[in-house]
């Protein structure tokens, strides 16, 4: 049986303590950009399919947490806070793109494929872009390790629809990575 | 138990099943094969989210939260929710395709020198300062792609730089074929217009035509100056420099801004534009943003550009050759360039239904 990744499993309440930063709110910030920041960031770059509005997506994430740690918002489940408020900004910058009129791609994969890329991982990629935003959003998520109740509350969905959603997304990035492969031929139905 | 859906085995890979799911699928062939297939497959798209958080990142939210607003090159926090996108009306679409043709028609190329060091807003300003400073005859080919287009247009442009008025542009849909063109030439006091309907090409040539208040061109240039202006003045553009074919470019964005209803004539909420380190001249740009409340999205590439002394050019080319079964109608201009065309096409018409 294959490994999963650890993040994909791991546990989700890591924020749920309250340490000696949590009466500061800058210490606080950066205690979670040290413990989350990463995780935030694979999450921002799996979803948007690029580092510039990804890092963008970040700061203003953390920025906004400062904000709410400020103004004495909840503490609780901050992780969870976390990947529900990068989710919208995620979610506007794809409706954004939507609208706008395709970038060059060259352009795009400049800031996404690196010199380690193989063949197979390109594939593997091309078939995650090609994917509706929704469907990269909770595949990110759930790739972060997030469960399936915190996944519903920042992609804005029922907690009991999780599981079939994710099921669904796995199988359209298996028949795009396949139709890619040539082992299948392109659905018409394939967004 | 009945075999588990690929619901419950998702549930079962993500660990969110329940006793009796993971029970079923640790005891039955078929689903822990499936549970096995899965796994590998979420594990394959697991790995494509890899990387930490970079350095220079990390740098930047460390000084954003100290500082307490965006370092730059991030979007600013948005103040309120976006408004809703409407379609735009056709005569705003058709309006801003205009200002990315001027955009294409005053992108000049007078170099400035090897530059060593500049800002976003210096290279704005020095492409700005391109768009009035051409002189000749410039042909452009270019892709055009604009709100409510099905797909990439090809325009091909030729305008007189030394005479107000004289200019022609031909625009070929996705599928290659012309769709419509249209040609002045205020020194032959001559307008044409080509439209293909039904396969077939449509010409109008008015003839006595006098030069209009606002030209084409002028209004284009005036919006096109609008929108760089706009980007200049932006305090958070972030630029980028990218090796290109031909040499450096600059790339330049803006960030997403909140739209604010009954804003300006013309807002802009976000812009990206690549810029030739060489000429300063715009090679490539997208824009959204609303003209009259109207919102519009527009992107193009250049293709290819020439330019010729105003004596090589024939007058020929700016005027429209009627191909084979072509129709042609023949009109006088007033200043009403929209009534010349209607008119002209009606008075045919009562000609063929009175004879």
């Amino acid at each position: 049986m294959t490994t999963m990744a650890a993040s994909w499993m791991k546990p989700l309440d890591a924020t749920l303590h309250s340490g000696p930063a949590a009466a500061d709110p800058e210490a606080e910030v950066l205690r979670l950009l040290g413990d989350q920041g990463s995780s935030l960031y694979r999450f921002c770059r799996m979803t948007l399919g690029g580092a510039d509005e990804a890092d963008d997506v970040v700061q203003e994430t953390f920025l906004k947490l400062l904000q709410h740690l400020r103004a004495g918002g909840d503490r609780a489940n901050l992780r969870s806070w976390l990947f529900t408020v990068a989710a919208n900004a995620c979610r506007d910058r794809l409706r954004s793109r939507r609208r706008w009129l395709p970038w060059r791609v060259e352009l795009d994969h400049r800031t996404v494929e690196t010199a380690e890329d193989t063949p197979d991982r390109r594939l593997a990629l091309d078939a995650a872009r090609g994917l509706p935003p929704r469907d990269r959003l909770l595949l990110s998520l759930r790739a972060q390790g997030l469960s399936y109740r915190d996944i519903g509350i920042a992609a804005g969905i029922q907690e009991g629809s999780v599981g079939r959603l994710l099921a669904r997304a796995v199988d359209r990035w298996k028949r795009r990575l396949e139709a890619a492969q040539g082992l299948r031929p392109a659905s018409r139905r394939e967004p | 138990m009945n075999c588990l859906s690929d619901a419950e085995i998702q549930a079962v890979v993500d660990n969110e099943a329940s006793e009796d799911a993971r029970q079923h699928a640790a005891g039955c062939t078929r689903c822990l094969a499936r549970t096995d297939a899965r796994r590998e497959q979420v594990a394959q798209i697991v790995a494509l989210g890899d990387g930490d958080l970079p350095s220079t990142l990390e740098a930047r939210v460390r000084q954003a939260v100290a500082s307490g607003r965006p370092a730059r090159g991030s979007t600013a926090l948005r103040s309120s929710a976006a408004t809703a996108w409407r379609r735009p009306a056709p005569w705003v679409s058709a309006l801003a395709a205009a200002a990315i043709v001027g955009l294409i028609v005053f992108a000049g190329l007078p170099r400035f020198g090897a530059p060593t060091t500049l800002s976003a807003s210096e290279i704005l300003g020095r492409s700005l300062q391109t768009l009035t400073s051409v002189r000749g005859v410039e042909q452009l080919e270019y892709e055009l792609l604009f709100t409510g287009f099905s797909g990439p247009h090809r325009i091909e442009q030729l305008l007189d730089h030394d005479h107000p008025n004289r200019f022609r542009v031909a625009d070929f849909g996705p599928d290659g074929v012309l769709q419509s063109a249209f040609s002045e030439d205020s020194l032959a006091r001559r307008r044409s217009h080509l439209v293909r309907v039904d396969g077939r090409n449509y010409i109008i040539e008015l003839t006595s035509a006098q030069a209009p208040v606002v030209s084409l061109p002028q209004l284009a240039q005036a919006q096109v100056e609008t929108v760089i202006g706009l980007m200049q003045a932006t305090a958070d553009q972030k630029l980028t420099t990218i090796d290109g074919p031909g040499g450096k470019l600059y790339v330049i964005q803006i960030p997403t801004m909140t739209p604010v209803t009954g804003g300006s004539v013309v807002d802009l909420y976000q812009a990206r534009v690549v810029i030739d380190g060489g000429d300063f001249g715009i090679r490539e740009l997208e824009a959204s943003g609303t003209m009259l409340k109207q919102p519009y999205s527009v992107s193009f590439k250049l293709i290819r550009r020439t330019i010729r002394q105003a004596a090589e050019v024939a007058a020929a080319e700016f005027a429209m050759t009627p191909g084979p079964g072509d129709m042609v109608l023949k009109g006088d201009a007033t200043n009403d360039p929209v009534f010349d065309v209607l008119g002209t096409v009606l008075r045919e018409l009562g000609r063929l239904k009175g004879d």
